[in-house]
């Protein structure tokens, strides 16, 4: 007590309580009023998580994806990563209830307008802290939803492409654009917050919080402990929310960004689903009227809302013209997120594994690869291996590992069959994303022999070439048995077949695996 | 009773903010103070050709190293010098000064190890003769491999 009196003298810290925690509210401010609180809360998650990922993560396409991978990889990264991927999206709902809740109790009306401003410019640092956050796992969800992005900007009316080159960085979108946004994501947004939340508190402080509708009766009652147990109680239950969402970690990544994708859908995050829909119905030279026009008088709106609701009546029922404009503001948007999510696909990767990555499998366990790749090896162990080089360097790799990584010891021979390879590398890719489920020795048969053969010209779930009739429904048409033939002999069953006999190729163990496989797809 | 009421708000407030930071503290210090993963376990790496050497003059071998470093996979570079008798004798020593970790040099007239940085002395076997350094320099295993040709270093 001595240390703590000594340190009053010396700091006055006790003062600094008494300003912190004593402050009056007006008798009737109840559970609607804990929601600044929340977002304090949420932001103060994002602030702690995010700087303890940054002891990790590494902001290069070589090693941004690699770096989150083995964050990832243990079980407190996992759910680091998972509070600050679910806690962005936790603070955007509730930036939107605490807006609904100061626009039905009129509390932006005079003298509170710059705390209205003050909040609307935290909306906007929000959503940008999305954007740059969602680039930097460098996988295609990443990377395209960026391109996207950088191509709104571009609408921009006389300075497009001075804008989307600040925002890219380079000429590309690439190692620049990573730094840059990264750099923005980590540094200058978090210092525009921390300065707009102390003016938006000192705000708050300076009118003193709006209180109920209606005046009502009764003393002010201080803020520690009445209303922080309300504040504490709810950012409780929220919290545990989030925290149960971290638990498992944040949605898988995808593959690596690959700018050579062209079959990649992108797809913002849902909160920007809503204006990703409205570009839809503006098509061409009106695209600026989706990308900037609507939302920005759309803002201009919000901004000048404490004018045009003017008066000193704050019920909302005394306000209805304000509220159903307000309503049907909030019913426009929620629909058109309604809308942007049934509309765009999610890339969501099938869970099950493909026959030719099962094929895979089996050749690189018959190749030794988990001789060198393994945890005591001298190269990574398979499932950590770096995928963020693409399938051509994998390739090349697998084809021959000494010349992609010289020095090794009694390199393994080279590899000839490009089918094989392909499958090889198609198998550590997925790897990468998804431990492998052991399968039946069956299956495996089954998925050499597809991948070695039937893929060059037969399409599985997707995967594989267009020359011969899909696979994917081979078992709704023909029985296991005909299958058998068709395979070993194909003019057997169909006269015009193209297709070459595998007789005498294939074991009859091989053509049973098959055959029994694809009997099983209907 | 207001002040009952009073006292369990604030104990609630406070036991609250206490979980909650400490399940913070909890799972952001496991992430940044969890042990780094087990180092890859000790194998033998070819050092030299059996020809590259000299009996009873320590050779200096640059090794390359893969070494996992979190999602990181280096080639290190480490310096040994192998020991030769002409003979059955083989070893190696590590070219890291046991004083302050500074790369030894081997002069071959005064027949020893010195130390560029505070003047450390170690004779052909690695023992002190001058100097700060508290312990001889590191040991490392050698051998032949199996057709007789290449020294292999164990690291």
């Amino acid at each position: 007590v001595k240390v703590l009196d000594w340190l009053q003298a010396r700091t006055g810290f006790r003062d600094a309580r008494r300003v912190l925690l004593d402050e009056e509210l007006p008798p009737g401010t109840g559970w609607f009023f804990t929601l600044g609180s929340v977002l304090l809360a949420l932001l103060g998650v994002q602030i702690l998580t995010g700087a303890f990922l940054t002891l990790t993560y590494a902001p290069t396409p070589d090693h941004a994806y690699d770096s989150i991978r083995y964050i990832i990889s243990t079980t407190p990264g996992r759910i680091v990563r998972g509070l600050h991927h679910y806690g962005s999206s936790f603070i955007v709902i509730a930036v939107v209830l605490h807006m609904l809740r100061v626009v039905a109790f009129g509390s932006y009306k005079s003298p509170r307008e710059a705390t209205w401003l003050s909040g609307l410019a935290l909306f906007g640092l929000i959503l940008a802290f999305s954007l740059t956050g969602y680039l930097l796992p460098w996988d295609q969800r990443a990377y395209w939803a960026t391109v996207v992005t950088i191509n709104i900007a571009k609408l921009t009316p006389l300075a497009g492409e001075f804008v989307a080159g600040i925002l890219r960085g380079g000429a590309t979108i690439g190692a620049l654009t990573l730094t840059r946004w990264y750099s923005v994501h980590v540094i200058f947004l978090p210092l525009g917050l921390i300065a707009l939340v102390v003016l938006h508190l000192v705000l708050m402080r300076r009118h003193g919080i709006s209180g109920p509708v209606r005046a009502r009766d009764g003393v002010p009652q201080a803020f520690y402990p009445w209303q922080a147990a309300r504040d504490t109680a709810v950012v409780s239950v929220v919290l545990t929310v989030l925290a149960a969402f971290a638990w498992n970690g944040a949605p898988p990544l995808e593959a690596p960004a690959d700018p050579s994708d062209a079959t990649y859908v992108p797809r913002p995050e849902w909160y920007f689903l809503g204006l990703f829909q409205l570009l839809k119905y503006f098509p061409g030279k009106w695209e600026v009227f989706g990308a900037m026009v609507v939302p920005g008088l759309a803002a201009l709106f919000l901004v000048l809302l404490p004018w045009i609701d003017r008066g000193p009546e704050r019920h909302p029922r005394k306000r209805l013209a304000v509220m159903s404009v307000v309503a049907a503001f909030f019913i426009a948007v929620a629909a058109l997120t309604a809308l942007g999510w049934r509309d765009s696909p999610s890339n969501r990767v099938t869970s099950s594994w493909t026959l030719r990555e099962i094929g895979g499998r089996a050749f690189v366990e018959a190749a030794g690869c988990a001789r060198c790749h393994a945890p005591t090896g001298i190269a990574d162990p398979l499932e950590q291996a770096s995928t963020s080089r693409g399938p051509e360097w994998l390739a090349g790799h697998v084809i021959d590992p000494e010349m992609i990584a010289p020095g090794l010891r009694e390199p393994p021979p080279p590899r000839r069959d490009e089918r094989e390879v392909a499958a090889m590398v198609a198998y550590v890719q997925r790897l990468s994303r998804q431990p492998f489920i052991p399968v039946s020795s069956e299956l495996q048969v089954a998925g050499k022999i597809f991948a070695r053969y039937c893929v060059g010209c037969h399409k599985l779930d997707g995967d594989g070439g267009t020359e011969g009739p899909d696979l994917s429904a081979a078992g709704s048409k023909r029985d296991r048995d005909t299958l058998r033939r068709l395979i070993a002999d194909p003019v057997s069953v169909n006269s015009d077949a193209e297709m070459p006999a595998f007789a005498k190729r294939l074991t009859p163990q091989e053509l049973d695996a098959i055959a029994a496989y694809l009997a099983a797809k209907k | 009773v207001a002040i009952d009421r009073r006292r369990a708000l604030a104990l609630f407030v406070n036991s609250a903010v206490a979980v909650i930071g400490g399940a913070l503290t909890t799972v952001l210090g496991a992430f940044a103070l969890r042990p780094p993963r087990a180092a890859a376990g000790e194998r033998w790496v070819r050092a030299a050709a059996l020809d590259d050497l000299t009996p009873n003059t320590p050779v200096p071998r640059v090794l390359v190293l893969s070494r996992a470093n979190g999602w990181y996979r280096e080639r290190a570079r480490e310096t040994v010098f192998v020991v030769w008798d002409g003979d059955k004798s083989l070893h190696a020593l590590s070219a890291t000064c046991t004083h302050l970790g500074c790369q030894v040099r081997w002069d071959p007239k005064a027949t020893n190890f010195r130390c560029p940085c505070h003047g450390g002395v170690f004779d052909a076997s690695g023992n002190v003769v001058a100097g700060p350094p508290p312990r001889p320099l590191d040991r490392i295993e050698a051998r032949l491999d199996d057709t007789g040709t290449n020294v292999l270093v164990r690291v």
